[in-house]
């Protein structure tokens, strides 16, 4: 009996040696980015407070103090 | 301290679910960078896009890491992402053919094995030249099934498709196969 030809046109090519660089470049960039968006997610009240006023129409401040 | 690269593959998984680390990840890119890379080959021939879509597959691996349930082999999750990412990619960059006709023959299925021998009795390179001229999707399922040996059951838990399906499909490919046989070479007919 014939072999499979499909087994026969199996690719067995390795991949390119500087494939593993880019992989592991991109995962410790994603890790970073992880690392990063936690930190930032864990003290999130806190970030909004600091850098977020709420302000009405007319440019004043909701505490009452008026913007310059 | 270094990791160990002799714990298996889903100790690995379980290790870097509770803490993500590179060189984790690297013990298990080297254990099946050469399988993904060769599915890719297979699936796309062109040595430049198997190269990028393995880089994908492995960085969206990563991601998706804390997504593995541990209910199949890590191998069998992968397998899927890398067949489904091929598959998606390829598509996208074709345009899109008149889609299957499978849902409405469903009914009455039946294991219709017609073009099997003959299309298992083709030489090598007959094969080879008539996967370049099929299909991804139908070039996919020959693959899983004659290359890999997957089971039904196997090609469901990777398409995320029902038995009759699955079933249909790998007898629409075949049958595709062999009319892009004859086309090929209209003296073997």
């Amino acid at each position: 009996m014939s072999e499979n030809p499909f087994k026969i046109i199996r690719p067995t090519d390795q991949p390119p040696e500087n494939l593993r660089k880019e992989v592991m470049g991109s995962v410790k960039f994603v890790l970073l980015l992880m690392r990063f968006l936690q930190l930032f997610m864990a003290d999130y009240a806190n970030v909004l407070f600091e850098n977020v006023r709420v302000i009405g129409e007319d440019g004043e401040r909701k505490d009452g103090q008026e913007l310059r | 301290m270094k990791p160990s690269s002799s714990i298996n593959d889903e100790e690995l998984v379980a290790e870097l679910q509770r803490h993500m680390d590179a060189d984790r990840f690297g013990i298990l890119y080297d254990r099946y960078s050469a399988k993904v890379f060769q599915k890719c080959l297979g699936m796309t021939r062109d040595r430049d896009l198997a190269k990028d879509l393995t880089h994908d597959i492995f960085l969206k691996t990563f991601v998706n890491l804390t997504k593995f349930d541990h209910r199949s082999r890590f191998g069998t999750w992968l397998y899927s992402i890398t067949y489904n990412y091929c598959l998606d990619s390829l598509r996208k960059s074709q345009r899109q053919r008149s889609q299957d006709l499978d849902e409405r023959a469903e009914e009455g299925l039946t294991d219709d094995d017609a073009y099997e021998a003959e299309l298992l009795a083709l030489k090598a390179e007959r094969i080879d030249e008539v996967l370049a001229r099929i299909d991804p999707p139908d070039r996919a399922l020959l693959l899983m099934k004659y290359q890999d040996d997957l089971s039904v059951k196997e090609i469901m838990e990777v398409l995320s498709l029902g038995e009759s399906a699955v079933k249909m499909r790998i007898m629409r490919a075949r049958e595709r196969a062999m009319q892009a046989y004859y086309a090929l070479y209209p003296e073997e007919r």
